[in-house]
């Protein structure tokens, strides 16, 4: 329905454009003056407006697992370093600096004194340790624990193994000193010291008030923004915390987080000029193509993939060689480019674009003529006695449409029969994580810039894995990787990894998602980054966007100078 | 009639018992469970997740369970949302879909009624088929095309009205017309047809004969009895107003119910889904009831017993 209804929209759209005022949209009379998508009046106030998306499950951040609840949660707690802007460089957080030893085993941070909870109590480094272990505790059933597993013995504290916390690798000597010991060296521990299950939560607020802490009248912050007000599936308003420890870095007085799934609604509300910010992923993609010409639409790749899994336990996909064939038979840049019409990456690896260092492995690529070579070599020549396979997806017009285009691609490239399958998005997973599918539609986020958020979904017979595909080598490079202290050796034992699974083909990557969003010529502080993460303080309105002088963007860095410490 | 309205009170506990038990084993039979997400959850959490919420119990133990708690309209946490009680979504949410649904009922009687009373009375005529014609229109566009029209006119292209959001009399307006439109033709329609009947009857012709105003006929005389087919339709209108208002609001962002039925069905959040579900069963058996004492209110020859 959605979608139907995004076609009526960009119809009615493109039929009314000729004749309807854009408000002030086109800024200016000169003919070279970027053209905007609708209204470009600011606010008066000092108020960011964005669609945050879904409505957020829970803001608890050792809970907090989709994209809407991370950002208000990163925006209400605050971890021991901070992520940059335009580079989500790690910087100094509630941490002021740190050291680590070595070998990369042991992390010694150094808080800042006289820290605050927006209560007033004081936050030390007994609260990381409490929060950590809470995260850890079966009993919070948190999502996220495992990116807390770099810590020595968080891994068994968490399965419910070993029950004494004096196991886990945590000591706050004193309430500025905490010290952190890992299982093994992580080298990017400090972007990992961000992320919502990192960050801390007012040990005496959930004690008292159990699930109901994070309710607007309960809840205490430590980060740059209070929560002021939620309105189920409508909003969340947060205020500028005046305990935080640097309010002057906070640059807006209020933010108001909307909760608008629809995609063409939230559209026309950021055209109307109600929200600032459309953020990425709530552009129906059939306008896309279309919003390419507004200087306030943006681009940029996402470290996120779009793949096919075979499950390997059901025959004929066991076959390494009828792998190989499905993968060299599909035809990536058609997809991409022609079918989705460039709104998306052709991509023939597991692992995004992006990381620092990675000697990522060569793609896999289209070769129709090798692909009927391969599938010879199964034993099924130009097809014959291959059994019709399923193609399971979840119910969506875009994943649709590139079934439909892969079965074209499998049965005239390679003469097998295929049948596509749609399920509801519940069933979808059911239906691969309990093996039950032949080949299915699936993506991966990445939590951190780092490959191992990738690769290690595919680990055997981990939770995330959902192919029954299971590698010793693989096991065991990416084990050796995670040992490894040295960063290169590191990243070149990945590669090796990677280049293990590709040639083993038990994923189908097909495209590399960009990130589409919408930003008001007069907001500032954001800038696009691999892993979509806008934090909320660096963001502002300005006001004075067009009065004449240094380029907006100019003035945004000179202002934001001044606020970083 | 107090007997008959303690009959009927009495016959909602089996119906609603009814009602409760097949939704109670239909979620169950979905596939896949509530805590199952695109990141796969560590066992040992899904397990503490279930023991929490007794879903590790005996399926007929949670349904005793289940039903106990439902008598006393406790539904416990959504499953989705831990910090909000199930109760506290249905009282948030039909408080907005209440408001909604009441306003575009009213404004469909207000639009419907008139308008299907001057075509009875001018049968056949222009404004007859005008208005039968206007009818139909309402009836076919469905409210997920009417809405983002109205909203490109009137938000995008006129920029008088908001495209969206509950906040204020003015973002009223779009979603309870777009949500009326459909329920304000059929007024119409049943409102012609139920004139048209009544006023070819002979008690009618007596009133005209006595010489009364044609202004008194219609409206004191043949309207009584000529809403009657409007009246028994109010009360599945109504229910259907507030439990169908789901594509409204979505496409106008209303943080009404009807988005919990749906987002708590794909979910699985059984606990948010049951309340939901008996929620809307209540709702429907009451504005029946109500519409069988209107009725007997409105028409003389229906007896209640």
């Amino acid at each position: 329905m959605r979608w139907s209804l995004a076609w009526v929209a960009l119809a009615l759209a493109a039929a009314l454009s000729g004749c309807a005022p854009r408000g002030d949209g086109v800024a200016g009379s000169s003919a070279r003056a970027p053209r905007y998508f609708g209204s470009v009046n600011p606010p008066r106030e000092s108020v960011l407006r964005f669609n945050n998306g879904a409505e957020p499950e829970t803001i608890d951040p050792a809970l907090a697992s989709g994209q809407p609840d991370g950002r208000l949660a990163r925006s209400l707690f605050e971890g021991l370093t901070v992520s940059d802007p335009r580079t989500l460089e790690p910087g100094p957080g509630q941490a002021a600096r740190w050291e680590t030893s070595r070998d990369g085993r042991l992390w010694t941070f150094h808080l800042r004194p006289g820290l605050r909870w927006s209560d007033g109590t004081p936050l030390g480094a007994s609260d990381f340790v409490w929060s950590w272990l809470r995260a850890l505790r079966p009993e919070t059933a948190s999502r996220n624990a495992g990116l807390l597993h770099a810590i020595a013995g968080a891994e068994a504290f968490n399965r419910g193994t070993a029950t004494d916390p004096a196991s886990v690798g945590l000591a706050a000597p004193d309430e500025t000193t905490l010290v952190v010991r890992l299982a093994r060296p992580v080298p990017y521990l400090l972007y990992l010291a961000a992320y919502p299950t990192w960050l801390p939560v007012p040990r005496h607020v959930v004690e008292r008030w159990g699930d109901a802490w994070t309710r607007p009248e309960h809840i205490v912050s430590n980060g740059a923004f209070v929560l002021e007000r939620w309105r189920p599936n409508d909003r969340l308003v947060l205020r500028r915390n005046p305990r935080y420890r640097d309010p002057a870095r906070v640059r807006s007085e209020r933010v108001e987080a909307y909760s608008i799934e629809d995609l063409s609604t939230a559209t026309e509300l950021y055209e109307s000029g109600r929200l600032d910010w459309n953020t990425s992923g709530y552009i129906p993609s059939p306008f896309v193509p279309y919003m390419r010409r507004y200087a306030d639409f943006r681009s940029a790749p996402f470290q996120s993939v779009y793949f096919y899994s075979l499950n390997v336990t059901r025959p004929p996909l066991d076959n390494v060689w009828v792998r190989r064939a499905l993968n060299a038979a599909v035809d990536r840049e058609a997809i991409a480019l022609d079918l989705l019409r460039g709104t998306r990456q052709p991509w023939g690896r597991l692992t995004p674009q992006g990381y620092p260092g990675y000697p990522a492995p060569p793609a896999l690529g289209y070769d129709l003529a090798r692909a009927r070579e391969y599938l010879a070599r199964a034993g099924y020549p130009g097809g014959r006695g291959f059994r019709k396979i399923s193609i399971l997806f979840n119910t969506s017009e875009d994943n649709r449409r590139i079934a439909e285009a892969i079965q074209a691609m499998w049965t005239r490239g390679l003469g097998i029969p295929v049948e596509l399958q749609n399920m509801e998005w519940g069933a979808t997973l059911q239906a691969t994580s309990s093996l039950r599918y032949d080949v299915a539609r699936r993506s991966w986020i990445g939590d951190y810039l780092d490959p191992s958020t990738f690769l290690d979904i595919m680990r055997g017979g981990d939770g995330n894995n959902r192919t029954g595909w299971a590698d010793a080598r693989y096991d065991r490079l990416l084990s050796a990787a995670a040992d490894e202290p040295d960063p290169a050796q590191r990243l070149a034992l990945l590669a090796r990894a990677e280049a293990l699974l590709l040639a083993d083909g038990p994923v189908v990557p097909v495209y590399h998602y960009f990130s589409v969003e919408l930003v008001k010529p007069y907001v500032r502080g954001i800038w696009s980054n691999a892993l979509d993460t806008h934090p909320l303080e660096d963001i502002w309105i300005d006001h004075g966007w067009r009065r004449p002088g240094p380029a907006g963007e100019a003035r945004a860095h000179a202002g934001r100078a001044g606020a970083r410490p | 009639m107090i007997r008959y309205l303690l009959r009927r009170l009495l016959l909602f506990v089996p119906t609603l018992w009814a009602i409760a038990t097949i939704t109670f084993f239909l979620v169950r039979l979905a596939p896949g469970g509530p805590f199952n997400a695109e990141r796969a959850i560590p066992e040992a959490a899904r397990a503490q997740l279930a023991r929490k919420y007794g879903l590790d119990r005996p399926l007929a133990v949670q349904y005793v369970t289940f039903l106990g708690r439902a008598a006393r309209l406790d539904f416990g946490p959504s499953y989705e949302f831990p910090a909000r009680p199930v109760r506290e979504i249905i009282a948030r949410g039909v408080r907005v879909s209440a408001e909604l649904g009441g306003w575009a009922l009213l404004v469909a009687l207000l639009v419907g009624v008139p308008l299907g009373i001057v075509a009875a009375l001018r049968q056949n005529r222009a404004a007859d088929t005008a208005v039968m014609a206007v009818a139909l229109a309402g009836v076919s566009v469905p409210n997920f095309v009417l809405g983002p029209l109205l909203v490109l006119i009137f938000s995008l292209g006129l920029y008088w009205l908001p495209p969206a959001l509950w906040e204020g009399p003015q973002s009223r307006i779009l979603p309870v017309l777009t949500l009326s439109a459909a329920y304000a033709a059929y007024v119409a329609r049943l409102t012609r047809a139920g004139m048209l009947e009544v006023l070819r009857q002979d008690f009618i012709r007596t009133a005209r004969a006595k010489g009364l105003p044609e202004r008194l006929v219609v409206l004191k005389h043949a309207l009584r009895l000529g809403l009657l087919p409007v009246v028994s339709y109010l009360g599945p209108a109504a229910a259907a107003v507030i439990t169908g208002s789901l594509v409204v609001e979505q496409v106008f962002a209303i943080p009404g119910l009807g988005r919990y039925l749906v987002n708590g069905a794909f979910n699985r959040d059984y606990t948010l889904v049951m309340g939901v579900v008996l929620f809307y069963a209540c709702l429907l058996l009451v504005l029946n009831l109500l519409v069988d004492l209107a009725y007997a209110w409105l028409d003389p020859r229906v007896e209640l017993g």
